[in-house]
């Protein structure tokens, strides 16, 4: 968690005032008919991308607040939004 | 109920320092130190101001209000004192509302305000070699090249997640001031370490006098 | 041992003694010595054992590169005397030896070592199983370091510091000293961190000429005071680098001076940009006996004398590999050392100057000669010299043999940072060819040798770094790159392996007593790779890590299977890069821990305190741990428990209710005003995390509560499962804010009805109601809630923090008359277990269920599409039968509870114990447990293991909860 991690509120700070949240998978699907495959895919199953993904954190010791941020899990270090997404 | 048993109820600070008070005064129920013994005339000064009033304000439209007639800084981070009242803006709905100096008029009816002043405690360190104390607390940038005092930093000093205002910063040295605060709770523990850190440079508790005629001497925003 | 004369490059203040204790002796050093230099000045040459053969060792390097000068100081073992200033009043004792370091009498292992062959643990002594545990004690016994007592408390001040930086400089000699000058020009600040207690490096001592010719040593202090006097810079110096990991977190460790505040500092450094100029250590000369006494790198020879005024021997003879090795040579002849030879393992590439003032001091140079073995018992009498073929030899007698193959650079701090390291053929190397962004490299680990150039390279490292941090323009750096590149350019490094020889007494590893046969044995099983090789032969697993192996291993694996030197790289190298202190990593260690606003008055009345998450809490309020009298206490009288740490939440906002029927199993949308509402947050899975009471106290204004340990978490649980939908809701967190008194038993309306300000008959405030009132006479506000958690009668009073005190002295008072006293954590525990009520986490684990814990009822499944969270996943799990439940247990010895976490067993293991206790009450032991379904069912029999049954299993019996009061009159009394 030695790395650095830019909240959108406070700037960029040590990784280790965040929390993980999970990669993004989107809102939560309408649970009333929900199969329990569709459902363990939601809350389980993760694409563990090795390389640029885009994730939750929260600034558990600082403001916190809830963010999305792209990380390069190869380095373990947070990179610019790529251009799809910017 | 008798009007004895009622005068006998106090209030308790969350901070206690071990050191013989000079002068107090009672306010409200607050038994305030303005002055210990030995505070000693160089500084650096701990002051506990937890008896001061505090509120939280949240609201979508937070920009709109104005705390005690003041109007909340823009951008989170930012913080605009006037008249004795501190208003730290912590994010796009919240804004922490501190009351430094001065009577306060009781807090507003509207829904956005909470009043927080039991919640947590605060505190004022100020003098020299006050930022070398902090750098032994805390791995946050407080003295950073790019933002101008007076403003909010969110994060851990001394393990405990609180909320810091750079007060003051002197330029060559590692003089200032910083005012912060965090869960009631954590009172002694703080005060304990953050004692311990200064003990090198001097540090010692100081009555609420101190913080008071330190008070003018820092710019609004 | 007499000093040299006063030096200008001395570090020692000769006129000052200090004395300590050796062995039992007293002895004196001098202010500035190590413990390794005073003890070198008092005639010690053999410092202690090695780990294996228990071979003498002595001062090798003088930078605490090798176990060879570890020993115990002030009952610290393995100290690094090489590292540690002396001290007044030092004990310092050997390790690893029986009788002494100079006649140990395990040196005879050192005459065994071919029945201890590369990995000879783990191929000799596992066969039979039985002998091992005896191998092992012998083993134990016959090696290892220095011997700690379990009693050893150690009575140093640490400490800790953050910084924050757009520069730091590792290492502090001529290039980083100039790195952090040109850095801190431009208005950065900068931190320069030096291994050594002072700043100058490899100039500090030596008197060769710099650009503008004066000595070196005169340089580095000019360069020093510009560093002092620049306010943008900060030194620490006697820090080495521990660590260096992601986006530039540097780590360090200081040693304090007389005076500082601390005796270590853990020291963190977050620097936008980190420039690495840390120099190079001696590349060890492999030669048969190259550890014996008396044999040492050219630079500790050399240091011994300019820095702390000792010769170190009287007739030396050197062979080296690196102009450095000839320039010392001059030096220490100049000082008054005779030189019987200086052979250089070179055949060409000599500074001819150096040359030159050899031949006018009458020392012969051979070139491409080098030391094939070193002479002497215990230390060194003579040397064997040899061509680099080894056909032509001869023996020189000397009490000191200066040895050296060249120059490793020390690239730990890049390595770490994860610099791709490469074999560089000119140097001869293991250098970085590709940098991660914001670091920069400078100075003698990039090969340079001559000063200017080592200078510039400083320079132009931080200008790169400022303008890594926009602090000045790309132009200013590519200038300064041209001037650099007319420089003299790295120095070609010898290639040379290994001496001549057979290699079985020739170590490639002191530490760890690795011999370069032992390369070959290892090679030879097909462990050909240094990686596999350090760990078959343990070569590099030492204290000194890989300071001594490092940049041989990889050469000399190359070397014994015919490859190009390339072929491999170094081992990797891991923080810590140096032996840290535990303690200096504990800092200054404050228990930061939250306390009640009530916390001295519960410990005036003899309470028993245990952390508990992040609070400290009153868990006994006397020494019988049962809590037999405070649990009567409560069911007869009446009891005080504080209840303080509690989770309290304002929830406000247009989409508050939203939330709440997001977050709750429950339908939040049917509240009534002064009701309270009982519910429960579940995960994603359906599990219980946590339950608490909700109150409506206005329109889209909400108080609630939650459980002690889901309070710090409960704001970004919110958060988190509302982040996708925008919604407009605020949280404020008042579990600070209110200090809770649980006040319960049959007599409690009667005190609070002394207290408060309003009707609290049950009528006004009957059981499951909210109410705000004031006591004291209309100076407390309080809220308060009637629950029932201890089954009794009972009043949840949220108080403010800071008046709480006085409401509870108030309850105190009106109580006497009603035998009020404290009841703690513990009693609870009990009192509410008879009741049948719950604790999360201990009814209940990670995969425990609302179902499972009999809490459907909570669940309303008919309050529309909230997605609330774990609805989908309880209903998948409604019809799994392969669930465990909560039951209630009845045991069938009164006597005899199982403990917490019991297993609950046929021939397998079939559930466990959640909580079991005597019940003072019930006068039986009964408990709640978790067990498959099947065996839920009231009345049946369970058969219970804990350690302490002894074979003989507890035997138990499935009843109906509540225990206690099944028809809940006595709340609701």
């Amino acid at each position: 968690m030695a790395l650095m991690i830019t909240c959108p509120v406070c700037g960029p700070r040590n990784g280790y005032e965040f929390r993980y949240g999970g990669e993004d998978k989107g809102p939560r699907p309408a649970q009333r008919e929900l199969s329990p495959g569709d459902w363990f895919q939601y809350v389980h199953a993760n694409d563990c991308a090795d390389g640029i993904q885009k994730e939750w954190w929260v600034h558990r010791d600082g403001c916190g607040v809830w963010f999305t941020t792209y990380r390069d899990t190869t380095v373990n270090r947070e990179v610019p939004p790529p251009e799809e997404d910017a | 109920m008798t009007t004895e048993t009622k005068s006998a109820i106090r209030r308790v600070s969350p901070v206690c320092f071990a050191a013989a008070p000079g002068e107090s005064e009672d306010r409200d129920g607050w038994q305030v130190v303005t002055r210990y013994e030995n505070e000693g005339e160089e500084g650096p000064w701990l002051v506990d101001l937890s008896h001061r009033p505090r509120w939280d304000v949240q609201d979508g439209h937070v920009d709109a209000l104005r705390p005690g007639g003041v109007s909340v800084p823009q951008e989170a981070g930012q913080c605009r004192l006037q008249d004795g009242l501190l208003i730290n803006r912590m994010n796009r709905t919240q804004a922490a509302v501190w009351h430094l100096a001065g009577a306060t008029d009781g807090m507003p009816a509207e829904a956005a305000y909470t009043d927080v002043g039991e919640a947590t405690l605060m505190l004022a360190l100020f003098g020299p070699q006050t930022l070398r104390i902090c750098e032994k607390l805390s791995a946050l940038d407080l003295a950073g090249l790019q933002r101008r005092p007076p403003f909010l930093v969110q994060g851990p000093l001394a393990h405990v997640p609180c909320q810091i205002v750079v007060a003051q910063r002197n330029s060559g040295d590692f003089g200032g001031g910083i005012l912060w605060t965090c869960s009631r709770g954590y009172g002694r523990s703080m005060v304990h370490a953050v004692l311990d850190a200064g003990r090198e440079f001097g540090l010692r508790p100081a009555g609420e006098q101190r913080f008071t005629d330190w008070l003018p001497s820092l710019s609004s925003d | 041992m007499n000093r040299l004369r006063a030096l200008p490059t001395f570090r020692i203040d000769p006129a000052r003694r200090v004395a300590f204790r050796y062995r039992n002796r007293s002895l004196h050093g001098v202010a500035g010595d190590t413990v390794a230099t005073a003890l070198y000045a008092n005639g010690v040459r053999i410092f202690g054992r090695s780990l294996k053969y228990h071979r003498p060792r002595g001062l090798y390097s003088l930078d605490g590169e090798c176990s060879n000068t570890c020993m115990q100081v002030d009952g610290i073992p393995n100290v690094r005397t090489e590292n540690t200033p002396l001290r007044e009043g030092m004990q310092i004792k050997e390790q690893n030896v029986v009788g002494s370091a100079a006649f140990d009498l395990m040196a005879f292992m050192d005459k065994l070592d071919r029945l201890m062959p590369a990995g000879f643990y783990y191929r000799s002594l596992h066969k039979p199983a039985r002998l091992w545990p005896v191998a092992m004690r012998q083993v134990r016994r016959a090696a290892g370091l220095g011997k700690i007592s379990p009693d050893f408390r150690y009575g140093g001040r640490c400490d800790e510091v953050y910084l924050n930086a757009e520069v730091c400089v590792v290492g502090g000699g001529a290039a980083g000293m100039s790195a952090a000058l040109s850095a801190a020009e431009s208005g950065l600040r900068v931190i320069l961190l030096e291994a050594r207690p002072w700043l100058g490096g490899c100039f500090d001592y030596r008197p060769g000429p710099s650009q503008d010719g004066e000595p070196l040593y005169r340089r580095s202090r000019e360069l020093l005071r510009s560093v002092s006097e620049h306010p943008g810079i900060r030194v620490f110096t006697h820090s080495p680098v521990v660590g260096h990991y992601t986006d530039n977190l540097v780590t360090a460790f200081q040693t304090g001076e007389p005076g500082d505040a601390f005796d270590y500092r853990y020291i963190e450094i977050r620097s936008r940009t980190v420039v690495v100029a840390t120099g190079c250590i001696e590349r060890p000369l492999l030669f048969e006996h190259n550890e014996r006494p008396g044999v040492m790198q050219v630079g500790c020879a050399q240091r011994l004398a300019r820095t702390y005024g000792l010769l170190p021997g009287e007739r030396a003879v050197f062979s080296v590999g690196h102009d450095l090795g000839l320039e010392a040579a001059v030096d220490l002849s100049d000082l008054g050392l005779e030189i019987a030879c200086v052979a250089d393992l070179r055949q060409d590439g000599h500074d001819e100057h150096l040359v030159t003032q050899l031949a006018e001091r009458g020392i012969e140079v051979l070139r491409g000669w080098v030391a094939a073995r070193a002479h002497g018992a215990r230390a060194v009498r003579a040397v064997t010299l040899a061509t680099l073929d080894g056909t032509v030899q001869k023996r020189l007698d000397c009490d000191l043999l200066a040895a050296s193959a060249g120059l490793t650079p020390v690239v730990g701090p890049l390595t770490l940072a994860g610099a791709q390291m490469d074999y560089d053929a000119h140097t001869g190397a293991f250098l970085p060819s590709e940098l991660p962004p914001g670091l920069f490299t400078a100075g003698r680990l990039l090969g340079l040798h001559d000063a200017e150039s080592i200078e510039t390279s400083g320079r132009l490292a931080g200008l790169q770094a400022a303008a890594h941090c926009g602090a000045v323009d790309a132009a200013a750096v590519v200038e300064l790159q041209a001037q650099a590149a007319a420089l003299p350019g790295p120095q070609r490094g010898s290639k040379l392996v290994t001496a001549p020889v057979k290699g079985r007494k020739s170590f490639v590893c002191f530490d760890e007593d690795t011999t370069v046969k032992n390369v070959r044995q290892s090679i030879a099983r097909g462990f050909d790779i240094p990686e596999l090789i350090k760990r078959f032969s343990s070569a590099g697993t030492g204290p000194g890590q890989g300071g001594i192996p490092g940049h041989n291993l990889p050469l000399l694996t190359a070397h014994l299977q015919g490859k190009p030197p390339s072929s491999f790289v170094s081992t990797t190298i891991r923080a810590p890069l140096v032996p840290v202190p535990v303690a200096a990593y504990a800092g200054s260690r404050h228990d930061m821990c939250k306390r009640t606003p009530v916390h001295d008055s519960q410990k005036a009345a003899g309470g028993v305190f245990r952390r508990m998450g992040v609070w400290r809490r009153a868990r006994y309020f006397s020494d019988d741990f049962s809590c037999r009298e405070e649990v009567r206490n409560v069911r007869e009288n009446v009891g005080l428990l504080d209840a303080s740490t509690l989770g309290k939440f304002r929830l406000h906002g247009p989409d508050a209710l939203k939330a709440l029927q997001r977050i709750y199993i429950g339908d939040m949308s049917k509240m009534t005003a002064g009701k309270i509402k009982y519910a429960a947050m579940c995960n994603d899975d359906g599990c219980v995390i946590d339950d608490g009471v909700v109150v409506k106290r206005g329109e889209n204004d909400y108080y609630f509560t939650t459980s002690t340990a889901r309070a710090g978490a409960t704001i970004e649980w919110f958060r988190y499962h509302t982040r996708y939908d925008g919604w407009e809701f605020h949280l404020v967190n008042l579990t600070d804010a209110f200090g809770v008194i649980n006040l319960a038993g049959p007599n409690a309306r009667k005190v609070l009805e002394k207290v408060a300000d309003a009707d609290v008959s049950n009528e006004a405030f009957p059981f499951a109601a909210y109410r705000e009132f004031t006591a004291g006479g209309g100076a407390i506000a309080v809220r308060a809630m009637r629950l029932g958690f201890v089954g009794e009668l009972s009043f949840e009073l949220h108080v403010p923090s800071s008046l709480m005190q006085a409401l509870w002295g108030l309850l105190e008072e009106a109580g006497k008359p009603f035998g009020i006293r404290n009841f703690g954590v513990e009693a609870q525990n009990v009192l509410r277990m008879e009741k049948g009520h719950i604790i999360l986490g201990q009814e209940s684990e990670q995969r425990t269920n609302l179902l499972d814990l009999g809490l459907g009822f909570l669940w309303a499944r008919d309050k529309g599409e909230c997605k609330t969270v774990g609805e989908a996943a309880l209903r998948h799990a409604e019809n799994d039968p392969g669930r465990l439940k909560l039951v209630g247990i009845r045991m069938q010895d009164p006597q005899r509870a199982p403990k917490d976490g019991a297993l609950i067993v046929d021939r397998r293991i079939r559930g466990y114990v959640c909580t079991a206790r005597h019940s003072f009450t019930l006068e039986q032991a009964v408990g709640l447990a978790l067990v498959e379904e099947p065996l839920a069912g009231i009345g049946t029999r369970l058969d219970i293991y804990e350690d302490e049954c002894r074979g003989e299993l507890l035997k138990a019996e499935v009843v109906a909860v509540p225990f206690y009061d099944p028809d809940g009159k006595r709340m609701r009394m």
